[in-house]
């Protein structure tokens, strides 16, 4: 079961390689923190229930619901067009997510020992997720798509932490608090209204350098 | 007791902050937590291991932050603030929330706890960057916030394949970890996500891209400690795993990721002090070439490995008083565009001077403690037999100091009318500052 919701959840980086639409990424979006969420509830046993109940819930509730519903409004509201305009082309993107795919596990598989609880497959896919995220963040140019890819490596880290957790359990409500600051960045876009950020047109004042 | 005090001041001076109205009163909360951080630093020092049990590397980096903070604090009661009393307030607490955050990452001994500290660090000096409210401000900041957050977040998978590293039963806290138990393949491939992560926040290229924008948005006294502290910071989860990896016997590996880092950011820095216009990006520039000498320093090793502590310590105390003096200059001009600006001089005498004397201090010339520690790094690169890279970094040094120079003469020189004077604390702080590290350049501690 495990290793199917891992795999499901590794598809999911393809689909977003073939896609241009921002609602398409909203629901990878969806569609991984639900995924997450199955696979903390296979790992109950793994966890004490208090740590557990408190990540179940983080996963369902924020990354799934709200942060997927808030970046939704966000370009409801601002108007922002529906199409992401890469700076690469799909077949481009998708050839790269596949060389990322051989990469990760080409890693993983070379690893000389692995633990019982962290497996080859869910390193792989974790490892995939994070350079996928980074990937989206710095071939598009809107900062709203940057968000995006943020929020997928993000995911990635959390399938991570979530196998190196039976080794230090704390560390997995650490992971949570990457959460938090994705929530401050949200807020400070949310409150002080950068309106630039989600201006149409390209913004000048991109990650790029002066 | 002591880190009771350290962190409960701050804590009821941020309450105590929500019901004055005056910004004196503030202002003097600041220099009372400054003082009070410096006497607690003092009594770490006399008595090694109080604090906390704070180890020399925490110690080294605590004292450097005491020294600017106090210095920021005293140059606060000078610089004339126009804005609200609402937003003052903000900036104040905040403020003191930064400095907690950091004294928390010099202190931590776990890996986590460290992680999470840098990560307040980030949270709470983003808020100090948009202080002014400008478009321009709010966009360094967000900028800041993002890339950094990305880095924090690859920090973190770093943090989680250290913990993939440890067969069995896993800690952060680094005294603790076995590392005859510590699988190398995992530990590699850690070090490079942390310090790929951290070094985002150290300003290391190409990583660098939200320095100069934050740096140059900031407000003069908190672009004092960014860059004289907060970079600082930053280093210690990379110098802390670094002795994981020089335990394991991987050194050499972590020596050439320095080099690799050092060099393309010393290299950025000399291809943008040329390039930019604004003065305080070309003191964030002049930042990530300083970073990056760092990571030379300990890159090269043996007697470098010396030099890059004292460069630290040099560094942060000049370049803060460089951003002190820069933000003088603001209040005269109310210019960012070095272009706009002649006859310091004769505008405002002292400040020209200490602009001109923290620009001969950062590029190196004695008795700047600077001197010493590119001597040794250039001393090191050759008994390594590295020509080639030292040749390439007196060039790269070379072509920074002319920028750094030719922009402080060209302001400070030529005929202006004009008079202005600011209060006695903007002189004194960065003043002190230069002084400090004068005396240090001067009075070097022995080598052995």
């Amino acid at each position: 079961m495990m290793e199917f919701l891992v795999v499901v959840f590794g598809l999911s980086l393809l689909w977003a390689s073939v896609t241009n639409m921002l609602g398409t990424i909203i629901k990878i979006l969806v569609f991984q923190g639900v995924i997450l969420f199955a696979i903390t509830l296979l790992k109950t046993t793994q966890l004490n229930w208090i740590s557990f109940s408190f990540i179940a819930l983080e996963t369902l509730i924020f990354k799934a619901i709200l942060i997927p519903w808030f970046i939704d409004d966000t370009i409801k509201h601002n108007r922002i067009r529906r199409e992401v305009e890469a700076s690469v082309s799909n077949f481009f993107s998708l050839a790269l997510m596949s060389l990322i795919f051989v990469l990760s596990f080409a890693l993983s598989a070379s690893a000389p020992v692995w633990t019982a609880e962290v497996s080859p497959l869910e390193f792989g896919i974790a490892f995939a997720t994070i350079l996928k995220g980074i990937f989206i963040i710095i071939a598009n140019k809107k900062l709203i798509t940057h968000l995006m890819g943020y929020l997928i490596m993000e995911n990635g880290i959390f399938l991570l932490s979530l196998s190196a957790g039976s080794h230090l359990p704390y560390i997995v409500s650490l992971g949570v608090s990457l959460d938090l600051m994705l929530s401050v960045l949200i807020a400070v876009l949310f409150i002080k209204r950068i309106r630039s950020t989600f201006d149409d047109a390209e913004s000048p004042h991109s990650l790029k350098e002066e | 007791m002591s880190a009771i005090l350290l962190f409960a001041y701050p804590v009821l001076a941020i309450l105590f902050c929500l019901f004055i109205t005056s910004r004196r009163r503030m202002d003097l909360l600041i220099v009372l937590h400054a003082l009070l951080h410096s006497g607690l630093g003092i009594h770490a020092f006399v008595n090694r291991g109080s604090l906390l049990s704070m180890d020399d590397l925490g110690l080294f980096i605590y004292l450097i932050l005491s020294v600017l903070y106090s210095a920021i604090a005293f140059y606060r009661l000078g610089s004339q603030d126009s804005s609200a009393i609402k937003d003052y307030r903000i900036h104040t607490m905040f403020l003191m929330i930064f400095v907690m955050a950091m004294d928390g990452a010099t202190i931590a001994k776990d890996l986590g706890l460290i992680w999470i500290f840098v990560e307040a660090t980030t949270i709470s000096s983003a808020m100090l960057i948009s202080y002014s409210n400008r478009k321009s401000s709010l966009e360094a900041a967000w900028k800041y916030l993002f890339i950094c957050s990305v880095g924090i977040a690859l920090a973190f998978a770093g943090i989680l394949l250290l913990v993939i590293a440890q067969a069995g039963e896993a800690t952060l806290l680094i005294s603790r970890i076995d590392v005859s138990k510590l699988s190398p393949f995992w530990l590699k491939i850690s070090f490079v996500f942390i310090l790929i992560g951290f070094g985002t926040k150290i300003g290391l290229a190409p990583l660098h891209f939200w320095l100069p924008d934050a740096h140059s948005e900031a407000p003069a006294p908190i672009s004092a400690l960014l860059s004289g502290a907060l970079l600082n910071i930053a280093l210690i989860p990379i110098l802390r795993v670094d002795k994981l990896m020089q335990q394991s016997g991987m050194a050499a590996l972590a020596k050439e990721l320095y080099l690799l880092m050092g060099f393309i950011s010393v290299f950025i820095a000399a291809v943008f002090v040329l390039k930019t216009k604004d003065y305080k990006r070309l003191l964030a520039y002049s930042s990530v070439e300083n970073m990056g000498l760092i990571m030379i320093a300990f890159g090269a090793g043996g007697m470098a490995h010396y030099a890059a502590y004292l460069h630290i310590l040099g560094h942060s105390l000049i370049k803060a008083a460089f951003f002190l003096t820069a933000g003088n200059a603001l209040l005269i001009y109310q210019d960012k565009n070095h272009e706009n600006i002649r006859g310091m001089l004769s505008t405002n005498k002292t400040s020209a001077w200490l602009w001109l004397l923290s620009s001969v201090m950062i590029i190196g010339l004695p008795p700047s403690p600077l001197f010493t520690s590119k001597f040794l790094i250039a001393t090191a690169l050759l008994s390594n037999g590295s020509y080639l890279l030292f040749g390439l970094l007196m060039l790269l040094l070379a072509i920074i100091s002319w920028g750094i120079i030719r922009i402080g003469l060209s302001m400070c020189l030529g005929e202006s009318e004009r008079k202005k004077s600011l209060s006695m604390w903007v002189y004194l702080a960065p003043a002190g500052l230069l002084l400090i590290a004068a005396m240090i350049g001067i009075f070097l501690p022995i080598l052995d």
